[in-house]
């Protein structure tokens, strides 16, 4: 049995659920979370969570949101199956921001930097799997035919980017998508849609990258960028 | 000593999972190794018909962990080949029938009397497929050169790296030279690169394999036989013997059988 891992990364804390049954799950991190020590450790974090092959619905993540809320923790991304991330969507848009427990920002400060940073992925992408995630996301890899990318900010993708990607998927039209070899099924910017053109392009390994100019979405080698 | 437990698995139907789990199971037998081919394919067995002992099927493996049968009484032993049984699947239930622990309790036992254990596993993503892949030691993925199937493959693969099996190895099942020469069909080159795994065996269209699974005799068993020697090598790389991958060349309408080493 794999047990729950956690890793501060730069970016907060990264949280593997393992695969034991669901209470003892919650049991085993209510307890970790009050451990001596443990609190200035997690307190305030940003949490990735990777569920694995787990399948959570939205009751089993309400669960968790809450414990981590009363931590002052944020769920910021989730690592997993389709119907995991569909229930992280649905939760995200249905609920509250979280707590509110911090003093608020003053007013005249820079806009919070919270969900900007970047999601390194080091492994292949491949179809079914989903990963989304507030920032930029790098993945080290490919992404295979079938598997979604959807990123608020940039994708970059060292390996073959086949399947499909969404960057700057709340509307952030600057974002960009940038692979080593760039042959999306459908790359998506901002509010803008692009597919791969119908007759096959003979494939070429050279980086390239996607961005919107003026209202549509151009691909051009990175060297010019 | 404990066997090794390989399931065979695919995420497409119609693929050759049955077909390669006999095959291989044959392949291995003949070479004095002691196999179990298990069905897992609960309430659609075919297992038992490719390899010709539908008509001996007693008890099944529902039976056995349901209480009703021993192990012993229900393995089925190959009349050709005494060192081969088949534990077959139950026609009249689902997959509900089994759940995963008593899948693992299942292996365990086989593993004892076996060197091999093939599980054969049934098509899909859901509970069939997570209890045949809970036992596995290894992971064999079958698929054609299609986009269709190889899109499964690949979906099947990151679901066995995320249940933390070693990385699965591949088989090009049904693979026709012809068309790929034309440009027509994906060529190994091609799917090797969306799966990204370590090829174990390229398996060419072979007519005579509807033949041989209508008889209930699998192809393994005839050198002749073009599918059955492909089968035959992958039965060979899986005890480790280092054998040359074949370069199927069809300029003379027929597989020439020069072999080549395929630079991977």
């Amino acid at each position: 049995m794999t047990p729950i891992s956690f890793k501060g990364t730069r970016e907060g804390i990264h949280i593997s659920l393992g695969d034991q049954p669901w209470r003892e799950i919650m049991d085993e991190l209510g307890q970790q979370l009050v451990r001596p020590g443990a609190q200035s450790f997690f307190r305030g974090a940003r949490v990735q969570l990777d569920t694995g092959a787990r399948l959570l619905g939205v009751t089993e993540l309400e669960e968790l949101i809450a414990l981590m809320a009363q931590h002052q923790m944020t769920l910021t991304s989730v690592i997993g199956e389709a119907e995991t991330q569909d229930a992280f969507i649905k939760l995200r848009s249905a609920l509250p921001a979280p707590p509110e427990i911090l003093p608020a920002p003053p007013a005249e400060a820079e806009p919070p930097a919270t969900d900007a940073t970047a999601l390194l992925i080091h492994r292949t992408i491949r179809s079914g799997q989903l990963i989304r995630h507030a920032g930029t996301i790098v993945v080290i890899g490919d992404v295979n035919p079938g598997a979604e990318v959807i990123a608020e900010k940039d994708i970059l993708v060292w390996g073959k980017l086949r399947g499909v990607v969404h960057a700057g998927a709340s509307g952030d039209a600057s974002a960009m998508v940038g692979a080593l070899y760039l042959a999306p099924t459908q790359l998506r910017i901002g509010s803008s849609i692009a597919r791969a053109p119908d007759e096959k392009r003979a494939p070429v390994w050279s980086a390239e990258i996607a961005r919107i100019r003026d209202g549509q979405i151009v691909v051009e080698p990175w060297n010019a960028a | 000593m404990a066997g090794r437990v390989i399931t065979i698995t695919s995420g497409k139907g119609g693929v050759g999972k049955t077909t390669a789990t006999a095959n291989i199971g044959v392949a291995l037998a003949r070479r004095g190794k002691r196999v179990a081919c298990l069905d897992a394919d609960i309430g659609l067995r075919n297992l038992d018909v490719v390899l010709g002992l539908e008509n001996r099927i007693v008890y099944d493996l529902v039976d056995v962990v349901e209480g009703r049968a021993r192990l012993r009484q229900a393995l089925i032993k190959d009349k050709r080949l005494p060192d081969l049984c088949l534990l077959p699947a139950a026609q009249t239930r689902d997959k509900t029938a089994v759940k995963e622990a008593q899948m693992l309790k299942l292996v365990e036992d086989l593993k004892k009397d076996f060197d091999f254990i093939l599980v054969d596993s049934p098509a899909g993503i859901e509970v069939g497929f997570k209890n045949a892949i809970a036992p596995a030691d290894e992971v064999i993925i079958v698929t054609t050169p299609e986009v269709s199937a190889v899109r499964d493959a690949d979906r099947i693969i990151g679901l066995v790296e995320a249940a933390e099996k070693p990385a699965p190895r591949l088989i090009i099942n049904r693979l026709r030279p012809a068309m790929v020469k034309r440009g027509d069909m994906l060529d190994t080159k091609d799917v090797l690169e969306v799966l990204a795994v370590e090829l174990i065996g390229i398996v060419p269209e072979d007519e005579g394999i509807i033949t041989s699974t209508n008889k209930g005799q699998p192809a393994a068993f005839d050198d002749r036989s073009p599918a059955g020697g492909a089968f035959t090598r992958i039965g060979q790389r899986l005890l480790g013997e280092d054998v040359p991958f074949m370069v199927f060349d069809d300029s003379s309408g027929l597989f020439d059988r020069v072999s080549k080493f395929l630079k991977r």
